[in-house]
């Protein structure tokens, strides 16, 4: 079976035999980026002509900007011209059973814990009777749809709800943000949206997982989520399991909005293909995650657990634009190999009383590098806002890098601001003390990691959390000794 | 090497700069290279990063700057008001950076050298420290410094010396129209030699702004000790960029305390140090008093090539009125540096509505075997604590006072010298009383 490249190269080095513009009919669009792409994109997802002029104008941003070059870490040479931005949704193969899969994958599995159904549902076995994941996530969406949920995809959201989408889309992400939401703007594939309606507090974890129209929607997600007023979500994105991907380079951009009393959630594992041992391949998470709490006393709370890319360059943001607001964000990093995380977050305190929280713990080893930067800012109106901030890092062998850049900005003289950031390795101490009870160093530094991390694993879902658990100490396999 | 020249400041830095450096002088190749250093930087702007927070390039715009000028006559009477009651000490007398030996007392004791600048260039201390420290090569205003200092201070402590007293710098800046002056100072203590500078300003430019782009390279051989006090205030109208750039030897130590008080409308210190041998001990002790428009931005980098080296830096700022306060705190730990400790912490209380803080504490560590830190706070005074000295007869005003001294507590009383350590405090007492 020939894989999408070879087809890319093929379609790329054709004549130019059909316009593209009218062919609907075709699954892959050659490489490069234009405006034609972009009609054609629009055109074939069937999209009203205002979220067309939005890309457009996304375009137009993105043609305007340069790759930043204040970040920790050299920049891959990125040629935008090179990347398909259409393909249709792959079928993938179905396997008749779980001896078909990659023992390498299923040992993973294995220690991740991951039910056997899950297992298959994964690694795209066929479903069997017993567990039907249709059914389960069919009864969800009645759940759901009954208290007036809204959870679909993007597309879906565009045709069945376009106010909504229209109201909020790009409130918190503008279109000319940064380089990649510019690109995401203009190119985005397809995502999630939700919307809790007053009052209502979701009954469930929200996990795309379960949302029954999950595909492929690869490398330019988009996801929005809006808490009416009085309104709880928690929402769930990635999966322990490992993922592998053909796509080098993704820009996702994630948008919430939090109105009066509202509180969302969310949480990210992430544990994409980080590359081999020498730094080649891998994927390049570049997502641009932002929040904002434009009601008074709304909460937004950001977790994530980020073990794969080759590098993960993310700011997950809060925006406490109403009063009594309160935001979060709770990190852990782990890099080994060559793998670079240069991530954190941005905080801007705008209504009075508003709180936000900080806690990120950085764990490297091999050759990988971490960084912590991160930015707090206190306007004038921002009476008596709080912030704590806490950073630490964990270094596990010499070779390792951990930087912490916080910037912090206070214009408010009845705002307290703390940081504190602490660098360290695992103790010699520790690891014999555990080791004379029998523990051996693997599972020891599996211990001490863990709990050195347990303040942010606390706060995942709780089966999350345990998987969370198991993938630390699996990512740190092979670091010690 | 002091022409006046009439062109503003900011066209001649466009211009080129051409023309101010005589073949004949001796360092004419080192300061045509630092030239041509300075154009390649160029000017930073907000969006470099090391100066995001403070806008050089507006500040260079608002006077037309003639560049150097000659030093007017000074009076001892009138370099009096930087004396430090009941502080022995000798004195050299600088003004617009040209050492007046007339003005000043300098010790006589052997192997001890003060002496200009201009007049140590043949001295092997100076051949071989010159413009040599590594964190200065990317430095624009030092680049700047390095083409066209008018002149400065060359100390230098041989192997054994030991300074006695402390060594007050006092720094007259007078001039008749707004200038831009650029003193250059290289301090160099030799294997066990120790000593205490205090540096100190006076501003006798009524009228006039003074813009001061100095530079000071300190060089600390094995087992050297220097203490270096830097007292950045009574100059109005002035505006201040200064380089302080360390490099320290096995088991030397350095402890900088930098005191940037009221009157002066823009202070940049960048203050790096370099540590080149293990064993060493490196104090970085600064407080930022500001009031009304004042801005004052310290830079600092401790870079950590070597293994065993400690660092301590404590910063605190209290800020009154409209005042700007930034810092940005970096420590660098390099690969091979194991066995690191280094501790950073930045303090601040905002007391009016408008003050403005910007912190940035930066850790990079590439080595496991360290103990690193770094802390930052800003806020208020705790409700509980003046309310716990009201309730003791305290008035409102005093109890602030007390709290504020407090807070400046942990800064002043690392000052070695009593008579240096009472006249700081009263300082602080009298600026915060004033508000």
């Amino acid at each position: 079976m020939r894989n999408s490249n070879e087809i890319i190269d093929d379609i790329a080095n054709k004549e130019y035999e059909f316009g593209f513009t009218t062919d609907i009919e075709m699954d892959i669009a050659p490489a490069g980026l234009n405006e034609e792409i972009i009609r054609f994109i629009s055109a074939k997802k069937e999209e009203p002509e205002w979220l067309l002029e939005w890309r457009l104008k996304g375009y137009q941003a993105f043609k305007k900007m340069q790759l930043p070059s204040w970040q920790h870490f050299p920049m891959p040479a990125i040629d935008f011209q090179a990347v398909s931005y259409y393909a249709a949704p792959k079928k993938k193969k179905q396997l008749a059973s779980l001896d078909e899969v990659d023992p390498e994958l299923l040992a993973t599995f294995e220690k991740l814990g991951i039910p056997l159904n899950e297992q298959k549902a994964l690694s795209g076995v066929a479903v069997d009777a017993v567990f039907d994941s249709v059914s389960v996530a069919t009864t969800f969406k009645g759940k759901l749809k009954e208290m007036g949920v809204i959870f679909c995809s993007f597309g879906e959201a565009v045709r069945e709800h376009p106010d909504l989408v229209k109201k909020y889309l790009g409130s918190v992400v503008p279109h000319s943000d940064n380089i990649f939401a510019a690109l995401n703007a203009a190119v985005f594939s397809d995502g999630s949206f939700v919307y809790i309606p007053k009052g209502v507090r979701c009954p469930m974890e929200l996990s795309t997982y379960f949302r029954i129209n999950a595909q492929n929607t690869g490398q330019f997600e988009r996801t929005l989520i809006i808490a009416d007023d009085n309104s709880y979500v928690s929402y769930l994105e990635g999966c322990t399991a490992p993922m592998r991907d053909e796509n080098q380079l993704h820009a996702a951009v994630v948008e919430l909005v939090a109105l009066d009393h509202a509180e969302i959630k969310y949480s990210t594992v992430q544990n994409w293909y980080p590359g081999d041992k020498d730094g080649k391949g891998g994927i390049y998470n570049f997502v641009t995650k932002r929040g904002i709490c434009k009601g008074n006393s709304s909460k937004i709370s950001w977790t994530q657990v980020e073990t794969g890319s080759a590098i993960t360059w993310k700011y997950p943001s809060v925006i406490l634009q109403g009063d009594d607001a309160q935001g979060e964000f709770y990190s852990v990093a782990v890099v080994r190999n060559k793998q670079i995380a240069d991530t954190g977050t941005k905080i801007y305190h705008l209504g009075r009383n508003t709180r936000s929280r900080i806690i990120s713990k950085g764990i490297s080893a091999g050759q990988g590098d971490n960084t912590y930067r991160g930015l707090v800012q206190v306007g004038p109106r921002a009476h008596n806002a709080r912030n704590f901030t806490q950073c630490d890092s964990l270094l596990i062998g010499n070779r390792c890098g951990a930087h912490t850049f916080p910037y912090i900005e206070s214009r408010n003289k009845s705002a307290t601001v703390e940081h504190e950031a602490t660098t360290s390795k695992i103790g010699e101490d520790q690891i014999f003390y555990l080791n004379q009870r029998g523990i051996d160093t693997e599972k020891a530094v599996a211990l001490i990691v863990n709990g050195y991390a347990k303040e942010v694993l606390n706060q995942l879902p709780m089966e999350f959390a345990v998987e969370a658990q198991k993938l630390l100490s699996i990512t740190l396999e092979g670091s010690v000794g | 090497m002091t022409h006046d020249i009439t062109i503003p400041f900011y066209q001649y830095i466009l211009e080129g700069g051409n023309g101010l450096t005589p073949k004949e002088d001796v360092l004419y190749a080192t300061r045509q290279d630092a030239l041509a250093r300075f154009r390649s930087l160029g000017l930073p702007d907000l969006k470099t990063e090391a100066w995001r927070y403070t806008n050089i390039q507006r500040t260079l715009k608002e006077q037309p700057f003639i560049l150097q000028q000659q030093p007017l006559p000074v009076t001892a009477s009138q370099v009096a008001p930087a004396a430090i009651a009941d502080l022995p000490c000798y004195r050299a007398v600088l003004v617009n950076g040209h050492l007046q030996p007339e003005l000043s007392d300098l010790p006589e004791i052997k192997d001890i050298t003060i002496s200009k600048l201009s007049e140590a260039s043949q001295q092997a201390g100076f051949k071989a420290h010159f413009d040599k420290h590594p964190h200065l090569a990317d430095q624009p205003f030092a680049a700047l410094n390095t083409a066209l200092f008018a002149d400065g201070l060359y100390i230098e402590l041989k192997k054994n010396a030991i300074l006695d007293k402390p060594l007050h710098i006092v720094h007259v800046y007078t001039l008749s129209q707004h200038a831009f002056l650029q003193p250059r100072h290289l301090f160099i203590v030799h294997p066990h030699a120790s000593g205490a500078i205090i540096e100190s300003s006076v501003g006798l430019h009524d009228g006039v702004v003074a813009f001061v782009n100095s530079v000071s390279e300190v060089i600390l051989e094995e087992n050297a000790e220097l203490w270096h006090y830097n007292l950045q205030n009574t100059v109005q109208d002035s505006r201040h960029v200064t380089h302080t750039a360390i490099l320290q030897q096995a088991y030397s130590r350095y402890h900088h305390h930098n005191f940037a008080l009221p009157q002066a409308n823009l202070i940049r210190n960048n203050l790096s140090v370099a540590l080149k041998g293990s064993y060493t001990e490196t104090d970085l002790h600064g407080l930022t008093l500001v009031t009304e428009q004042q801005h004052v931005d310290n830079h600092t980098f401790v870079d950590h090539l070597v293994p065993h080296c400690n660092s301590n830096e404590l910063y605190k700022g209290v800020l009154l009125d409209n005042a700007n306060s930034v810092f940005t705190g970096r420590i660098h730990v390099h690969q091979d540096a194991q066995k690191t400790n280094a501790f950073q912490q930045n303090n601040n209380l905002l007391l009016s509505e408008k003050a403005n803080i910007n912190s940035q504490p930066q850790l990079e560590i590439y080595a496991d075997d360290v103990k690193c830190s770094h802390g930052f706070t800003v806020g208020q005074f705790s409700e509980e604590s003046l309310f716990y000295l009201r309730s003791r007869g305290i008035g409102q005003e005093a109890a602030k006072t007390l709290l504020v001294n407090a807070f400046a507590f942990d800064i002043t009383d690392q000052v070695h010298i009593p008579a240096l350590q009472h006249y700081l405090t009263e300082e602080i007492l009298r600026y915060v009383t004033r508000n």
